[in-house]
């Protein structure tokens, strides 16, 4: 019988895999050095597809191929290289230059899709019919109502929590529990699923085929 | 030190055992739990199921290889139904860490279960760096933004992408996300643009997306495992001749079922002798 032994990619996989999961054991060598193994990878993997993917096309292939057309480019360039001047003490200034206009830049991005995206959007969404409404829909729509109003007043510090704001934060409280309790549910499951990908890789495509090679 | 004392002080390494056992097992010997499906999932499905042969998904992998067990199963669930259809699809990327290669591997996948071709039932354009810059940009100018696709060929030269200008020609934008971008496609794409969005994402981000959902920013949210097993079900449901395809997702919530029941099992455990030790406390 042919033995189908599982690849080199899947020993190497195992191996990275396990040496990980020995940290749960105990911190020692090995898991360190697959970890920084993972790290330079991951910075090497980045710098390759921005340079592949981002650069090649979008800018060094313009610039060379019709300058007269895509010279502008050179302006992004410019200010991506002046970046870099943070590394030289003394040019170091020329770097706040490309800073202060890329955090405008974002800064005027994300105002408006903030505010155009999420606040009022989610605010319309709050204003909900208490009446002419299935009673389910209308328990429905005044647990979002007293959710957002409680919350809203327990971030409310500008006055002390006291008289009739104690009880409303207190269920803004109870709101908030709720929401973690399901976030941390949630989280367990990713968690969960995170294990299930290594250990179905480990299980499928490097413990079986062994044992399948062995014993037949 | 009393009985319930030593227990407080259990070794740590005996519940990674035990949940390890728990994930082990049922990957090993699936137990074949049911799926039931919910409204936000089936909202998915029922939209792409609305459209017509030659309509365009957009469908964006951002996310990488940490993610695969959960965004991947969404994937593949969502590529074969589309192709079932004879939906058109754009795939992408805005997600530098593996999100282009996460891509290829599922249109690789798709034909070899469906026997698609790339560039006429499909198109992988790759990755671009830019997040929202990317994505406003694409409003414009799909070119622009992806001068070729994930192959080098130019766009123009791939026939599904000839009537592709911007998002005015795409009927659904689906973003498989970790981190923030699945946020820009519902605050950028969908408010700016108009594009109806729908968002699958990791378990850890999936209660924010609700919020989307309830304020009818997306018309659908997949979350975690658990939303990938209901896509998973939905399409075998509506084309059986799938059904012998791969099906992780829901093979993986045997595993989540158990490995949860050993974790609240240590929470009502770690409780009653917390509680047991604070009464023995209290006693003397």
């Amino acid at each position: 019988m042919e033995l189908q032994l599982p690849g080199i990619g899947e020993w190497v996989a195992a191996f990275l895999t396990l040496a990980i999961f020995s940290f749960l054991y105990k911190d020692n060598k090995i898991y360190r050095a697959v970890e920084s193994i993972f790290a330079g990878i991951s910075f090497g993997y980045y710098i390759g597809l921005a340079k592949m993917n981002t650069l090649e096309p979008n800018l060094f292939m313009p610039l060379f191929s019709n300058f007269s057309e895509h010279w502008s480019l050179i302006i992004p360039f410019a200010l991506g290289v002046m970046l870099y001047f943070r590394y030289i003490p003394k040019l170091a200034w020329i770097s706040n230059w490309s800073l202060a206009i890329f955090i405008g830049y974002y800064i005027g991005v994300n105002l408006m899709q903030r505010l155009h995206g999420e606040i009022l959007p989610q605010a319309k969404g709050t204003m909900l019919p208490l009446a002419g409404e299935p009673v389910g829909q209308i328990i429905g729509n005044l647990v979002v109502i007293v959710g957002v109003v409680t919350v809203l007043i327990y971030f409310y510090f500008s006055s002390p929590h006291k008289g009739p704001l104690k009880p409303i934060s207190r269920i803004g409280i109870y709101f908030l529990m709720i929401s973690f309790g399901a976030s941390f549910g949630y989280t367990v499951m990713g968690r969960i699923s995170l294990l299930i990908g290594r250990l179905s890789e480990l299980v499928n495509m490097w413990a079986r085929p062994i044992i399948g090679s062995i014993f037949g | 030190m009393t009985l319930a004392q030593k227990l407080l002080l259990v070794d740590r390494r005996i519940i990674f055992l035990l949940v390890f056992l728990g994930a082990l097992i049922p990957i090993i010997k699936p137990i074949g739990l049911g799926v039931t499906v919910s409204p936000p999932v089936e909202s998915i499905y029922n939209y792409i199921e609305e459209l017509e042969a030659g309509d365009v998904v957009m469908l964006s992998f951002d996310y990488g290889p940490s993610d695969g067990p959960e965004l991947d199963p969404m994937a593949n669930s969502i590529l074969r139904h589309c192709a079932k259809k004879g939906v058109k699809i754009i795939g992408l990327s805005l997600f530098p860490l593996g999100g282009k290669d996460m891509a290829i591997a599922r249109f690789s996948q798709l034909d070899a279960d469906l026997g698609t071709q790339n560039g006429i039932d499909y198109a992988n354009l790759g990755y671009k760096d830019g997040g929202q810059a990317a994505m406003k940009l694409m409003g414009e100018s799909m070119v622009t933004v992806f001068p070729a696709d994930v192959d080098g060929t130019p766009l123009p030269e791939i026939p599904l992408m000839r009537d592709i200008n911007n998002y005015n020609d795409i009927d659904l934008a689906i973003s498989l996300a970790t981190s923030v971008l699945g946020e820009w496609w519902i605050n950028l794409v969908n408010a700016q643009f108009g594009v109806d969005v729908a968002v699958g994402s990791t378990a850890v981000s999936a209660p924010k997306y609700y919020a989307y959902l309830e304020a009818q920013q997306a018309i659908g949210v997949m979350g975690g495992m658990k939303g990938a097993s209901e896509y998973e079900e939905l399409v075998e449901r509506g084309y059986p001749d799938v059904a012998g395809l791969s099906r992780t997702a829901t093979m993986g919530m045997d595993v989540q079922s158990i490995v949860h029941l050993v974790i609240i099992f240590f929470i009502l455990f770690g409780n009653f002798i917390f509680l047991l030790t604070k009464r023995e406390g209290g006693a003397k």
